[in-house]
């Protein structure tokens, strides 16, 4: 339980961050193919046979290896364009998943529903509570500090810069920092999905629009929700449980239709 | 106490756009910046503000490198208000103009007169991304005018507002010119630049350019040399509608 709010904060955070690093309400931590190098490591790692301590090292650095990527393919125009970062990143993203469908298709019968938990998001792995905590309140302290040059990020490249925010250290500072906390969820609870992009968009759409408020809100409401979706999947066909990726899409795509209606 | 290009070059590519530019922007002037599509205008305004390096030459605010302040320095002293581009932004107008004291750290100053010199009070609550493209642009115009910057360089100010809000504009700039700031924009309508700018400045988009005032610089022929063969047909330069404020 501890462990599930500290990853649905990080997560939160990471898609707010991610959002205002690519001016895009569409942006989500996964976006530049994190989870991809994560579940692809880690999915080899599991047809290997290795143990849950080798496979989520395996993941950890199947992350930074995809974030390492995208930033040496598409990193270059950062202080103008991030537009070549995105699409180096979906294309990563988009061969990661092609190369996890190879690894399925060929990996052993019976290993194949640990890979299919880790690749939806799974919280029964998740043992390192004290490291994610201290992970979830170090990140929101620095993205705090950022908090400022956050809202400024908002305006074009080119007014931004004009106000006196560095743009490109500015933007690699939110890359790393959405990168990091990324990478550490995925390592230890695999590909939970929407809670990064429903929460922080979400909280825009109620009004947060300012970083000062909008980013310790994500952390709060991202660990609730991945907390609630947790306890139902644990409960709801008990005694099995279910991937809670399947319940953070079951709780939050109602829920944000619902606030679509809203002008 | 001014803005001064040394010998400024500005290149797309291989083209050279501006060659071998002086320019100095003095306190109480208003420059307009005429030219063709593509002719260097807003590039011009870039390298004027510190944010991109010119071919050759180099820009200097009271003798000091622009491209050699400190970012928030440089800000306090040189506003820019680029082409519209606002995707990004999800908060409210309010919030979008507050954005303009960036540069002067926490505290935000006092925004309610400049909302209402931009008649935006009523608006201010709004999200931004339900404006018009006029409502906008005046949200833009605000934010500059918080940041009250002593070089104000204006890309296409005039784009979208009604003639009632260029009329605003214009008091402003004269008012901000009064106060002893400079301001440059770039504009296409060459009966605006007759009337309200003190200076213009030509790009004619191979290297070439003038500087002069208004009625030197603004004739037919000279228009047609700036923008195309035909082009001078579209004003009566010669019944100048209104006077200089």
């Amino acid at each position: 339980m501890a462990a599930a709010f500290a990853c649905g904060g990080l997560l939160a955070l990471a898609g707010a961050l991610m959002q205002t690093l690519f001016r895009n309400p569409l942006a989500e931590p996964y976006l530049l193919g994190v989870s991809g190098g994560a579940g692809l490591l880690a999915l080899l790692g599991m047809a290997a046979g290795l143990a849950w301590p080798w496979v989520s090292a395996l993941a950890f650095a199947g992350s930074l290896l995809a974030l390492a990527l995208a930033a040496a393919l598409g990193g270059r125009l950062l202080a103008r364009d991030h537009t070549p970062l995105l699409l180096a990143g979906v294309m990563l993203a988009a061969g990661f998943g092609a190369l996890i469908a190879l690894v399925l298709s060929v990996a052993p019968a019976e290993r194949l529903p640990g890979m299919l938990f880790f690749l939806m998001g799974d919280l029964a792995w998740t043992s390192n509570a004290l490291m994610l905590w201290s992970a979830l309140l170090l990140a929101v302290a620095a993205a705090l500090g950022l908090s400022r040059r956050l809202d400024v990020l908002q305006l074009s490249p080119l007014k931004a810069a004009s106000l006196g925010v560095a743009v490109a250290p500015t933007r690699w500072m939110l890359f790393t920092l959405a990168g990091a906390c990324t990478a550490l969820v995925v390592a230890q609870a695999g590909s939970i999905g929407f809670v990064g992009l429903m929460v922080p968009h979400a909280l825009r759409k109620l009004g947060y629009a300012g970083h000062r408020v909008l980013l310790p809100a994500c952390a709060l409401a991202g660990g609730s929700l991945l907390v609630l979706a947790d306890a139902l999947a644990r409960t709801v066909i008990e005694p099995r449980e279910l991937p809670v990726g399947v319940l953070t899409a079951l709780l939050g795509v109602p829920m944000m239709l619902w606030l679509l209606r809203k002008p | 106490m001014s803005l001064v290009a040394h010998q400024l070059s500005l290149q797309a590519g291989t083209r050279t756009l501006v060659n071998a530019l002086d320019l100095a922007l003095e306190p109480g002037e208003v420059l307009g910046i005429l030219g063709a599509n593509g002719a260097g205008k807003s590039t011009l305004l870039m390298v004027l503000a510190g944010l991109a390096r010119p071919a050759s030459g180099r820009v200097t605010l009271d003798g000091q490198p622009v491209a050699d302040l400190p970012p928030l320095t440089r800000a306090q002293h040189i506003g820019l208000l680029p082409q519209g581009d606002e995707g990004g932004f999800f908060g409210s107008v309010a919030d979008f103009v507050t954005l303009g004291r960036y540069p002067f750290g926490h505290a935000p100053g006092d925004l309610v007169p400049q909302l209402a010199t931009w008649e935006l009070t009523d608006l201010a609550r709004r999200p931004l991304g339900t404006l018009s493209g006029g409502e906008h642009q005046r949200a833009r115009l605000a934010q500059l005018a918080v940041q009250a910057p002593r070089i104000a360089l204006l890309d296409e100010p005039l784009t979208h507002l009604d003639p009632a809000h260029q009329a605003r504009l214009l008091a402003w700039a004269r008012s901000e010119a009064e106060a002893g700031h400079a301001i440059a924009l770039t504009l296409h309508d060459p009966n605006w630049a007759a009337s309200h700018c003190d200076h213009l400045l030509f790009l004619y988009g191979d290297g070439r350019w003038q500087r002069g005032r208004p009625a030197e610089l603004l004739t037919p022929d000279a228009l047609e040399a700036l923008y195309g063969l035909g082009s001078a047909t579209l004003w009566r330069l010669q019944n100048r509608p209104v006077q200089p404020v």
